[in-house]
């Protein structure tokens, strides 16, 4: 998993292209280190026990009895707690941050199912933009390539993607007065659940053919549009009641079934609640596409998503690695033309003017052409390669729909590395606090350091002992700082995931993930923040001789 | 003045924990004045103006905003539609086309740094209209009046921020083509008549407007008279400058009470709402970012600097008694110990956010953070008085209790133990 991030940051951006990096591709390199992937993280989880076995091993050759740091620990006992504390801060800030960040790459993976093919519009790269031609439609879902169900037919979801720029009535002052509503019409909602992966919650059903119903309580006739909810938006919606209309509704905390809200002058009523998959579908609002589209100003269909049938072209699956592959050496004998190009006018310029900073641009690297290890994962493939070069009644642009949300993951990166930096310059200061410590600690012990050497122990061992104490305060710090950043797994927020620029995103509603390696990851910033505060103090106290320690 | 020596000798003696303690404050005061510039910024962007504001119409159900080139004119001035109706000048108003474009011919082929996205407007609107470019000034201004001259001139010509430049490793003069990617079929071989100002538009693009509705007018000649999908909904937003709140709600209600706009419905939002709008999506990163992170680290260095003067109360008690001994009240002893750490604090933390205001404005030219559509920060100047009040007022919290505690020396006490 780490090393596929790694990969991901090293290749392209999902075009299959490698561009010569410039100077983020540090940041990008640091930002594809193993701390933000999660459970089946073993890099993390092994940086942990090394730092562990570290710290067993300082204690197996540590000579100087244990029992003398505990009573030195406990004695300054309001220093003890207040460095603890700051340990405690620094890495608790540090997971919910990771987690925030966790939250979203989940999302963004759990997505996508390994089978899908998105079909969207010749050169659109997110579902907001694209549009397809409506004629078109029959034509590809008809392919050869997509899956059928039990009753023959083809596996497809149709879909118009609408970002509806929704008022919120009774908003709180201060707070905005609108959002961006995530609203996915389709056409036939059990075959898009089906697709997608998608079920409903007990007692909720599917909006019916015409997709809306009657409300007797309606004085204005118009019929309310039968709506499915995913979890998080329900949440959302549910927060803009005033709290005496939550009081009395069945659900204080989401709009649940039979629950209405307005939008665009029409009322909206919940029919169903998807269960909750930690999935960007969990953001959306599902209505009949044939409504939403035209109210909102959309007529055509913005994707199409497929299931592979995943034995397509079972025998051309070699040819098709090969053509990837040739299609991989191409571009990066372009990127490298480029690149020299580029590099011998920038030596150029540097000798025009030698005050000229090189732009030093970065060597391109091949993308790693990934070989799919299902038969799920081949159909897609192959059914991809299909639409993009045989495909002749229409040009489209075909994505296998796990690598689309993999796309959407460029906010994350962006996030993350804001959080790396937090990270890194608040465990700077907190060293320097460790060290004022610690220092405080040589230099109030001079003559137990003085008795101990007298007494036959060495420099190093007295190195241990001392660094053994402030690990130990690091650990119980970072412990505390675990448990408290672990009180946050569970916890949702709002967010956006988008590929960036050219790419448009998606508002979501994200659950924070505090996993494994979350809290490995702490762990380890605070031993490592241990290790290093204490490690200068403690070669003080290791040079002392014992005449000067005793004087 | 003898006092003041007093505390700097303190300090000099125990050089080694006032520098590691100067160095914890300066750490964690970087980090509170990037967040608090950060959130200065949005807060500003977001902060309702009584005068001189700016207002933005746009579809009114859907993102993006999709309005026909039939609405430009009439919301350009505010849709007056009888006399007394507030007219707006043309000075004051700036339609937005996006146009999304790469150099790459096959679509597919297309990476990110062949990407640009150009907002499609009349020319002389960049100076009149456009945030920040609005209110530039001296040489800057000068400098970016004659690229805006030249692009009024030539109805090919791109003007591009520096980043985007750099990422299509083209320079200024060079003509590239761009082949639509909003606007299928619609391709555009444009002229780099110049760059922005470094700083927000630095990935951006702009071209003439007339430019790209020549390009959608001349569409149906060679698609067999059919019109582009998007010639009739090429108009994105449109921005209007208001004197002020009174004017903001009659030309709204001027433009809300038209038949013209009723297809698609339009709404008239001051810029902050629509920036409020985008930025709800963040509401609970800004939230963390206020509520978490900036106290959390404000703690922790609290906790730092208290650490420090416990230690150094701790061994200082005989001094403390010394002190009392020759006269000293306690409340000089406790403003003593206070005031040792707030010099440590306000001085390391003027010095951070001065070090931090001049790396990240002048060295790296802007914190790049990308949130909403703002893609970078810059260090505002009220860093400096943040650092002196985020270093003072931690070494105050800090330090009170163990300059209490020194208050309360006895003398009797320490000199018993030393007998």
């Amino acid at each position: 998993m780490c090393l596929r991030k790694l990969r991901d940051v090293l290749s392209a951006d999902g075009f299959g292209t490698i561009v010569p990096r410039d100077s983020t591709m540090l940041f990008s390199l640091i930002a594809a280190a193993p701390w933000q992937i999660r459970s089946d993280s073993w890099l993390v989880i092994g940086m942990l026990g090394g730092t562990m076995t570290l710290l067993l091993t300082l204690l197996v050759i540590s000579k100087v009895p244990l029992s003398y740091n505990v009573l030195n620990l406990t004695s300054r006992w309001v220093t003890t707690v207040m460095t603890a504390l700051a340990f405690t801060l620094v890495v608790s800030l540090l997971t919910v941050m990771l987690a925030f960040v966790n939250g979203m790459y989940a999302l963004t993976e759990q997505s996508g199912q390994p089978g899908n093919v998105i079909i969207m519009a010749e050169g659109s790269t997110d579902e907001t933009f694209s549009n397809l031609g409506v004629t078109d439609i029959g034509d590809i879902e008809n392919q050869s390539g997509v899956a059928r169900n039990d009753q023959r037919e083809p596996c497809v979801s149709r879909e118009t993607y609408i970002i509806v720029n929704q008022p919120i009535e009774k908003a709180q002052p201060g707070k905005p007065k609108r959002r961006f509503l995530s609203v996915r019409g389709v056409d036939d909602p059990a075959m898009s659940a089906s697709v997608h992966g998608m079920i409903l919650t007990n007692g909720s059903r599917w909006f019916s053919e015409a997709g809306v119903q009657q409300l007797a309580e309606d004085a204005t006739g118009q019929a309310a549009i039968e709506v499915v909810l995913g979890g998080g938006i329900a949440k959302q919606l549910g927060s803009d009641r005033t709290s005496a209309e939550r009081a009395k509704a069945r659900n204080s905390d989401r709009l649940d079934l039979e629950d209405t809200f307005e939008l665009n002058y029409r009322t909206w009523k919940v029919v169903g609640i998807m269960e909750s998959l930690g999935s960007t579908f969990d953001s959306e609002v599902w209505a009949k596409r044939s409504l939403v589209g035209p109210m909102f100003g959309k007529n055509t269909y913005s994707t199409l998503v497929l299931r592979s049938d995943p034995n397509f072209r079972r025998e051309r699956r070699k040819e098709v690695m090969l053509a990837r592959n040739e299609r991989a050496d191409k571009t990066l004998e372009k990127a490298l033309v480029n690149f020299e190009k580029k590099r011998s006018e920038d030596m150029a310029r540097q000798a025009a003017d030698t005050k000229k900073k090189p732009s030093l641009p970065s060597r391109p690297v091949r993308e790693k052409v990934e070989q799919p290890t299902t038969d799920a994962g081949w159909g897609a493939e192959i059914l991809k390669e299909y639409f993009n070069t045989e495909y002749e009644k229409s040009k489209v642009n075909a994505i296998v729909e796990t690598k689309y949300f993999e796309g959407l993951s460029s906010t994350n990166l962006q996030f993350l590395i804001a959080i790396e930096f937090i990270a890194v310059v608040l465990a700077i200061g907190g060293v320097f606090g460790v060290m004022n410590t610690m220092f405080a600690a040589v230099s109030q012990r001079g003559r137990d350091i003085g008795v101990l050497r007298l007494l036959g122990f060495k420099r190093w061992q007295i190195l241990v002992s001392f660094l053994l104490e402030s690990m130990a305060i690091a650990i119980v710090g970072s412990l505390i700082g675990c448990a408290l950043g672990y009180l946050w797994d569970g916890v949702t927020a709002s967010s956006i995931v988008s590929s960036g620029q050219g790419g448009g995103g998606k508002a979501v509603v994200l659950k924070l993930v505090v996993d494994l390696s979350t809290l490995a990851m702490g762990m380890c910033l605070g031993v490592a923040m241990g290790l290093l505060g204490g490690l200068i103090p403690s070669l003080s106290a290791m040079r002392l001789t014992a005449l000067e320690a005793l004087r | 003045m003898k006092y003041f020596l007093l505390v700097f000798e303190t300090m000099r003696q125990n050089w080694l924990r006032t520098l590691l303690t100067s160095l914890g404050t300066m750490m964690m005061v970087f980090v509170v004045t990037l967040v608090f510039s950060i959130l200065t910024f949005l807060d500003r962007a977001t902060s309702e103006k009584s005068q001189n504001l700016k207002a933005i119409v746009s579809e009114r159900w859907q993102i993006p905003s999709q309005m026909p080139i039939a609405y430009a004119d009439a919301l350009s001035e505010g849709a007056p539609q009888k006399e007394g109706d507030h007219r707006i000048e043309s000075k004051d108003s700036m339609t937005w086309s996006f146009y999304g474009g790469t150099t790459e011919k096959d679509l597919r082929l297309a990476t990110r740094s062949s990407f640009l996205f150009a907002f499609a407007l009349l020319p002389s609107s960049l100076l009149t209209m456009m945030d920040e470019l609005d209110s530039l000034e001296g040489p800057l201004k000068a400098e970016f009046e004659v690229v805006v001259g030249k692009l009024a001139d030539n109805r090919r010509g791109i003007i591009v921020g520096k980043d985007r430049l750099a990422a299509l490793e083209k320079s200024v003069g060079d003509t590239i083509t761009l082949y639509g990617l909003n606007y299928k079929e619609i391709n555009l071989e444009v002229d780099i008549v110049g760059l922005f100002p470094p700083g927000r538009y630095d990935n951006s693009a702009a071209i003439n407007r007339d430019y790209l509705r020549a390009a959608l007018d001349a569409y149906p000649q060679s698609h067999s008279g059919k019109s582009h999908p998007l010639a009739s909904k090429s108009l994105n937003l449109v921005w209007l400058r208001m004197k002020d709140k009174q004017i903001f709600e009659q030309v709204s209600n001027q433009i809300l009470s038209s038949s013209s706009f009723s297809s698609p419905a339009v709404k008239v939002e001051t810029a902050s709402s629509g920036i409020s709008t985008f930025l709800e999506a963040y509401r609970d990163l800004i939230w963390g970012m206020r509520w978490l992170l900036a106290p959390a680290i404000l703690v922790t260095l609290s906790l730092v600097i208290s650490n420090a003067i416990s230690i150094g109360v701790r061994e200082r008690r005989m001094e403390f008694a010394v002190l009392k001994v020759l006269g000293f009240r306690p409340w000089q002893i406790l403003l003593l110990v206070i005031s040792e750490a707030l010099a440590i604090g306000v001085f390391s933390g003027v010095f951070s956010a001065g070090l931090t205001y001049y790396m990240v404005n002048v060295y790296f030219g802007g914190l790049k953070f990308p949130i909403a559509f703002f893609g970078e920060f810059r260090i505002p100047w009220e860093a400096l008085w943040w650092g002196a009040a985020i270093g003072g007022g931690t070494a105050f919290a800090g330090s009170f209790l163990p300059a209490w505690s020194a208050r309360t020396v006895k003398v009797s006490d320490v000199f018993a133990k030393i007998a």
